[in-house]
């Protein structure tokens, strides 16, 4: 899951540690969301969508691997 | 109670550990001081019938305190430490089934003594530090 955090974060001039307090979570976690190594929660999604008042598909793109198979507007020869 | 931007402020993440922390950490001292103290009785007999039974109730009282703790640092922690602490629960959970009966069925068959059943807690321990160290390198 890629998301758009480092840059948002970065616009606000805030730190790693000054995002974590604004969600109530750990340094870590927040690294790690941005480091693409841990992907939140529907709960902490939606309090990061608020936080930068933006919809969760704008802040996180998920590249679903089974979605090629799932695309109805595809062509099944 | 929220703060006026609608996100919890009164304790951040890092502080309610610390505090959930220390409170599993008091608690597991106090189990283990008991539980050594009353081994230790029951070893000596110096506890008459009645008392011994009384003791080790008393000790498993500590224990249970243990497990609450443990359960709220769970339950009120931050979303990616749960998840480390899970995935290191696994492992002890898998080290705890395999190792002990794999310990009870050499004690059957008389290679180790029962009472080394001991190593298998102690490696249960090991276990939850060790996947409490890979879980925090993996995701840092």
């Amino acid at each position: 899951v890629k998301n758009r955090l480092k840059v948002l974060r970065a616009e606000r001039d805030w730190t790693q540690a000054d995002l974590a307090e604004r969600l109530d979570v750990s340094r870590q976690t927040i690294n790690a969301i941005e480091t693409g190594k841990y992907a939140p929660g529907l709960p902490l999604a939606f309090r990061i969508s608020r936080l930068f008042q933006m919809p969760i598909e704008e802040l996180f793109d998920f590249d679903d691997p089974n979605e090629q198979n799932h695309n109805p507007t595809r062509s099944v020869t | 109670m929220e703060s006026t931007n609608d996100f919890p402020a009164l304790c951040s993440a890092p502080q309610r550990d610390r505090h959930n922390q220390k409170r599993v950490i008091l608690w597991s001292l106090a189990w283990a001081i008991a539980f050594l103290v009353v081994s230790f009785s029951i070893k000596r007999e110096w506890l008459s019938a009645g008392w011994d039974v009384a003791a080790v109730l008393g000790t498993a009282l500590f224990g249970i305190g243990t497990v609450v703790s443990y359960y709220r640092f769970l339950i009120e922690t931050d979303e990616l430490r749960r998840k480390i602490e899970v995935e290191a629960l696994a492992l002890v959970f898998g080290i705890g089934i395999v190792g002990g009966l794999t310990f009870w069925l050499l004690s059957e068959l008389g290679i180790v003594s029962g009472k080394g059943f001991a190593f298998v807690f102690a490696a249960m321990i090991l276990a939850h530090a060790l996947g409490v160290i890979i879980g925090r390198r993996r995701y840092s």
